[in-house]
């Protein structure tokens, strides 16, 4: 989801496709394992968005081109590559490199024994923070990683007289503020195909009273949904649900990112991957402010997703894949695939450069500044237990005075994924 | 009977033989496994686990499956109701060769052109909030499942129409002079010619706007997801994302053999009743 997810929307073009990668060639149809080349160690890539394919393939090509170990990448749809994660991996002959993302999914494959552990490449990673050993565990090497918060645009926030919040009470202060000018204060894109945007609230506002640890607890099974500290965070929420765009839920994503880079919303909760859609003059104009702080005694927490890789044990190529993990994880490497890539990921590397423009510098510090950093919904959970988010929230949304009888509702939900 | 099976060319044999094998280990096998599989608890990855009939008893108490079951009754009556009635009369106006006759058909028959998930796209733009609505239909839990269904049905209507259009054709021009030289008015030869013409053409529409309605999917799940809340989940809709997105292949499975037995319980039903008239 979100990062991934959007890519899957705007880059239905790329579905499906094939790609040969450079030297050797992978033949197979591409929702198949793919055929193993000796020598090659293979990609399994869900990478299909032009912006991030052209990154991967940049990647591949610089490593392929140290002469040393060679590796091809095998992009599929990343819907297709979601639902048959599964098959791939318990396949006898499983491709070796798979992109992904650290989380409760990951973990599960690796207590079955179907993930390679790559400690080693981590004895390469000195310079990375803990966060993303802690993140990552035995079997993950993250190459990028991008941050959310709330955009808006600079030239509306001067038209309209306003600057960002530093806290809560400012927040709905400004809230009212902009209701007052007749602009609908904050957007919301949680209808059509990206219900799961709302689960962007929901994080923040635990991260924000309840705190990281309690939310990854809560996220894991550990708490229930229908505890009082879990209904603590709507009401907040409630607070500012009449400033929110009363059509929040009759509307996908990508119309919510219009509204706001329109002008017809004022603020924008979301991943900064957006603004690679954005149209370039606007992309200058466009700032950000983090989820305001609610309790300043709770540390503070950022959602971070991080996106990387993995392999599967039964790969005969261990030598290869290491190597290529060993070279995306260096400065090098980093900046390569930045390079490459769209605009607005950021390293995982602390030392590699990013693309330098003045929202990722902002954006890279809004992240080291966070004590605690977060995934995403459905990371940090799984994406078994995000449905149940989408239709809990949502519904919040649409009916806040069924408070009640939602939470129950989810906890049940919730204790139904968990159970199998 | 040694001989005549005899007399067939093994060629032929091996025509009819290979293919078999090809649908059964592509087609039967992975269906008959999908019964298995619903007796089992399984995450597509650990070895599945016999649980019994744990799948259908959960059934019972999941709200969202009651839903989907009330949804599909809907989507059954009202998508194949109204694109079997819709069809139907489409034809019968549209039957006659008449100048400009081709046009309309050729409009109404456009639709079934069309991919699904574009149809839904256009329609999701004509539901946009300051649209023809103030605010989405499909946002609108009470409404959400209607609002898919006209899309469908905008498509179906279209199908059926043809099929309706090769039956009349097919009914003898002679029984009609007949009827007009009796003085039989407009509805009794509808009544008593055209719809009894039609009954072969009836049993194909039928199989069609069942299995038709029992396996939409493209349309709810690109306009809604089965959303807001489940509000317009059916049980194709449920049964994806119990697969492929909460990983319960096993109660997967055993939505998929409910939509099965529905299908097959319409349809054998219906075909009895029609051999029994016979």
């Amino acid at each position: 989801m979100d990062r991934r997810h959007f890519l899957r929307v705007t880059a239905a073009a790329g579905a499906g496709l094939l790609v040969s990668g450079t030297a050797s060639c992978a033949t197979s149809a591409s929702s198949g394992p793919v055929a193993q080349t000796a020598g090659t160690a293979t990609i399994q890539s869900n990478l299909s968005a032009p912006a991030a394919k052209a990154a991967i393939d940049a990647l591949v090509k610089a490593f392929n081109d140290r002469k040393g170990s060679q590796v091809s990448v095998n992009t599929v749809a990343s819907e297709t590559f979601r639902t048959q994660l599964p098959s791939y991996l318990t396949s006898a002959n499983p491709p070796d490199l798979f992109t992904w993302y650290p989380g409760a999914l990951l973990t599960g494959y690796e207590k079955k024994g179907l993930l390679l552990d790559v400690s080693d490449v981590w004895q390469t990673m000195g310079d990375y923070p803990q966060a993303f050993k802690t993140l990552s565990g035995k079997v993950f090497v993250p190459t990028t990683t991008y941050w959310w918060s709330f955009f808006y645009r600079k030239s509306n926030f001067a038209r309209w007289g306003v600057t960002p919040p530093n806290n809560w009470t400012e927040f709905v202060e400004l809230c009212k503020t902009l209701q007052g000018k007749g602009v609908i204060p904050l957007g919301m894109g949680a209808g059509s195909d990206s219900p799961w945007t709302a689960s962007a609230w929901f994080d923040y506002f635990n991260i924000r009273i309840n705190g990281a640890p309690f939310h990854r607890e809560l996220l894991a099974g550990r708490q229930r949904f229908d505890d009082p500290k879990v209904k603590a965070i709507f009401t907040p929420w409630r607070e500012i649900l009449p400033y929110t765009d009363p059509n929040g839920t009759a509307i996908g994503f990508q119309e919510a990112t219009t509204a706001m880079l329109q002008g017809r919303t004022a603020m924008f909760l979301t991943g900064a991957f957006f603004a690679d859609a954005a149209p370039k003059d606007a992309l200058e104009d466009i700032d950000f402010f983090r989820f305001p702080i609610i309790d300043p005694k709770v540390p503070l927490a950022e959602e971070g997703p991080t996106d990387g890789f993995f392999a599967s044990s039964k790969s005969p190529h261990v030598k290869e894949l290491k190597e290529f993990l060993t070279y995306a994880a260096t400065v090098e490497g980093q900046e390569v695939y930045i390079k490459n890539s769209s605009g607005t990921i950021l390293p995982t590397h602390p030392k590699a450069k990013d693309s330098g423009t003045a929202l990722v510098k902002k954006g890279r510090k809004h992240l080291e500044e966070a004590a605690e950093i977060t995934q995403f919904f459905n990371r940090d959970s799984s994406d078994a237990l995000q449905p149940t988010a989408d239709a809990a929230l949502v519904k919040f949304l649409q009916q806040p005075d069924q408070l009640d009888t939602i939470l129950t509702t989810w906890q049940k939900a919730a204790e139904q994924v968990w159970s199998s | 009977m040694p001989r005549s099976l005899s007399r067939v060319p093994p060629i032929l044999l091996l025509f009819v033989l290979v293919p078999l094998l090809v649908e059964g280990f592509w087609v039967f096998w992975p269906a008959l496994q999908g019964f298995w599989l619903a007796l089992t608890n399984w995450d597509g990855v650990s070895p599945p686990q016999f649980v019994g009939l744990d799948n259908y008893a959960r059934m019972i108490d999941d709200p969202v499956f009651h839903t989907a079951v009330t949804n599909t009754a809907i989507w059954l009556v009202l998508f194949g109701g109204l694109s079997a009635v819709g069809g139907l009369g489409m034809a019968v106006l549209l039957q006659k060769e008449r100048r400009g006759v081709g046009f309309y058909r050729a409009a109404l028959f456009v639709p079934v052109v069309f991919s699904l998930v574009a149809t839904s796209l256009i329609w999701q733009v004509l539901y946009q909030p300051g649209g023809i609505f103030d605010s989405s239909p499909l946002a609108d839990p009470d409404t959400a499942i209607y609002a898919v269904l006209v899309p469908a049905l905008w498509r179906q209507v279209g199908y059926v129409m043809v099929l309706y259009l090769a039956g009349l054709k097919g009914i003898d021009p002679g029984l009609y002079e007949a009827a007009t030289l009796d003085g039989a008015t407009a509805w009794q030869k509808f009544r008593h010619i055209t719809w009894p013409q039609l009954s072969s053409v009836n049993s194909v529409v039928l199989s069609v706007i069942v299995i038709d309605s029992l396996r939409s999917f493209d349309v709810v799940w690109s306009m809604t997801r089965g959303g807001p809340y489940h509000s317009s989940e059916l049980l194709s809709t449920y049964m994806y994302s119990t697969a492929f997105q909460s990983l319960k292949l096993g109660y997967a499975s055993a939505l998929a053999v409910v939509i099965f037995v529905l299908a097959f319980g319409v349809i054998v039903t219906y075909l009895v009743r029609a051999f029994r008239e016979n």
